[in-house]
């Protein structure tokens, strides 16, 4: 049985030197206006370059988000900066979207696409799918089990990679228009590329590097998202108050399954968080680290409740 | 490769029906095809989707009333599922489906490798977001694509240029909003006397102040229903000839009031007439219990109305007999 890799988040700088040192075998982060974390915690193009090096340095594989959905005239730029990347030995870059991931294959070989979790990746034959478009590897969400994960494995020529710690919200990943339905608004895109900057001069706000959908999960971003599944409701049956409540949502930390997915064949273990910060964001990584060298199974009804401390959920991804 | 042209004269009023039951009930005059089938839970009552011997007699059904009978499948499937969806199209293709409707790309990839002749009409929940997507499902048998609802007509409009995709368009009815692998329904069961599958056939909606959505198990709807009657002139202009009423939750008074509303204004926007009579408006508020909005089709929030009836929205007057 081969040990999965350990895929953590780093939504800063100082994240990317804490998850390493804290034995993640690879890191993500998100491109600066590109993917769906939000400003906040995504890499603008001079902390990419001080990634990669950091990261190449170690010996391990840096993994690059850029999972929103550009429209026809932002795609152009993105796409622009896809040659910088690969110039800085920057292979995986993990997408969004179907026509995205189609285009990237044709026009850059080079690279190792990952479908994101955003995807709605559930099923085996999701799996296959993904591997029929091109995909190196796609992301399962926390609620695929080992079991289901078994199944998954009869797929092959896909990398299989579940996201072992996240935060599962009502509504499926890549399946809500909640937040836009109340408020949509669009923002500017950043520049990503240095030169983009000395470019842009003195055009209309917006008109060069097109806008983000501020609300939208698929083309804002999470930092973005108005987070209204998680804001107290009313619910009314036939006109009647009948209950204040939230949706339901819970933190999925499968860390005792950590062996059951590596023996069901999972190749990459996940951890959702780019918003945690650095000080819980290391023993979180830490701990994984630990689960999957220990590499032993332990007996199924040995198995502890899969969490962990309050302290580690994942607030926002 | 089956490509549906876009450039087809023959409007298409559609909607969607989830029972045996229902579809009896239903006066489809008005409507030139179905879909069958609910969506978004395998235990809604008698679901064509599961009730293979019903989706039968619901073809059949269709057919005998000269309607283009369309079976849609699970938009957020588990592996559990897929024995039961190989089944379903096997049932569909051989009682003569004209056309599938697939939100799921693993059903998608199914349809395509086992199920060829049955053409794939592209649903909301696929998130066909531009061109590129769109053709990329092209290449898995898609002939029809309902674009993912945030888009604009604009964007639309950027996709049928790019790529002649036909679109199908929600021109009534209750938005999609998301899709979840729980009903939190099923936590009043005990409280309030119902039982699944009852329970989502209430009237269910979740508000906080202004806003306000409606509950359908696992799915979550606009709360107003989306309403692009005066706008049909412009639809039509811009070469979209499929257009849906969203009436999976809702009851067959709806069906039938609010396809007899847009059947008139359908053809009277063919024949270059735009004027909407106010007996109409008067239909589609008494059935909107929130109130109307144009979705996402002009780039606003969802639950903005643009139009030259801004009386049309009528919230106010709609929530407040809702609530009285």
């Amino acid at each position: 049985m081969a040990s999965p890799l350990l895929l953590a988040p780093a939504g800063s700088p100082e994240a990317v030197r804490a998850v390493l040192d804290a034995g993640a075998d690879a890191v993500y982060v998100g491109l600066e206006g590109w993917s769906r974390g939000g400003a906040r915690r995504e890499l603008g193009w001079d902390e990419l370059v001080a990634a990669q090096r950091q990261v190449a340095s170690a010996g391990r594989k840096l993994e690059v988000a850029v999972n929103t959905i550009p429209k026809p005239r932002e795609r152009a730029r993105l796409f622009d900066c896809i040659p910088a990347l690969l110039d800085l030995g920057i292979r995986r870059l993990i997408v969004n979207d179907i026509g995205i991931l189609s285009a990237l294959r044709r026009r850059f070989p080079d690279l190792q696409l990952t479908a994101s979790i955003g995807c709605g990746a559930q099923t085996v034959a999701d799996a296959a799918f993904f591997r029929d478009l091109g995909a190196h590897a796609v992301v399962l969400p926390g609620t695929v089990g080992p079991a289901e994960m078994r199944e998954m494995r009869t797929v092959r020529g896909i990398s299989l990679e579940i996201m072992i710690h996240m935060v599962e919200e009502f509504v499926l990943l890549g399946k809500c228009w909640m937040p836009s339905y109340v408020h949509l608004k669009p923002s500017r895109l950043p520049a990503v590329l240095p030169s983009e900057d000395a470019d842009a001069g003195d055009a209309p706000e917006g008109s060069q590097r097109g806008l983000r959908q501020t609300g939208s999960m698929k083309r804002g971003g999470v930092g973005a998202c108005f987070k209204i599944c998680q804001q107290p409701w009313e619910l009314y049956a036939s006109g009647r108050r009948m209950a204040a409540r939230l949706f339901p949502s819970r933190q999925i930390s499968r860390i005792a399954e950590v062996t059951a997915y590596a023996q069901a064949g999972v190749d990459v273990l996940k951890l959702q968080g780019r918003s945690l910060p650095v000080e819980l964001l290391a023993p979180l990584v830490r701990r994984y680290r630990e689960a999957i060298d220990a590499g032993t199974a332990p007996a199924a009804d040995d198995v502890p409740p899969a969490e962990l401390p309050a302290v580690w959920a994942v607030v926002g991804r | 490769m089956n490509h549906e042209p876009r450039a087809v004269s023959r409007l298409e009023l559609n909607t969607t029906i989830a029972n045996l039951r229902d579809l009896r009930e239903s006066d489809l005059r008005d409507y030139d095809a179905v879909y069958l089938g609910d969506i978004y839970c395998r235990i809604y009552e008698a679901n064509f989707l599961e009730q293979l011997g019903d989706l039968k007699e619901g073809l059949r059904i269709l057919h005998d009333q000269g309607k283009r009978a369309y079976v849609t499948t699970y938009a957020a499937p588990r592996n559990d599922f897929l024995p039961k969806v190989r089944k379903m199209l096997e049932v569909s293709a051989a009682a003569g489906a004209q056309a599938v409707e697939i939100h799921n790309l693993g059903i998608l990839k199914i349809a395509h490798d086992e199920f060829p002749q049955l053409p794939v009409h592209v649903g909301g929940f696929a998130n066909v977001y531009t061109a590129a997507g769109a053709e990329v499902l092209r290449g898995f048998g898609a002939v029809r694509f309902t674009p993912n609802y945030e888009l604009s007509l604009e964007e639309i409009q950027e996709i049928t240029t790019a790529c002649d995709a036909p679109m199908e368009l929600l021109v009534h009815g209750k938005m999609p909003l998301g899709i979840s692998d729980y009903c939190f329904l099923l936590d009043y069961e005990e409280k309030w006397g119902v039982k699944c599958p009852d329970l989502c056939q209430k009237e269910l909606f979740v508000k906080q102040g202004d806003w306000a959505m409606k509950s359908v198990g696992k799915g979550i709807l606009s709360g107003k229903d989306v309403c692009m009657l005066e706008h049909l002139p412009r639809l039509l202009a811009e070469g979209h000839r499929y257009f849906r009423i969203e009436t999976v939750s809702e009851s067959p008074e709806y069906r039938r009031e609010v396809a007899a509303v847009y059947r008139a204004a359908v053809d009277q926007a063919a024949g270059g007439d735009g004027e909407v009579g106010e007996s109409s408006w008067e239909t589609l508020r008494h059935h909107a219990r929130i109130g109307l909005c144009n979705g996402f089709y002009f780039g606003k929030s969802g639950m903005d109305y643009a139009g030259i009836r801004p009386d049309a929205i009528g919230s106010l007057l709609t929530i407040s007999r809702a609530e009285s």
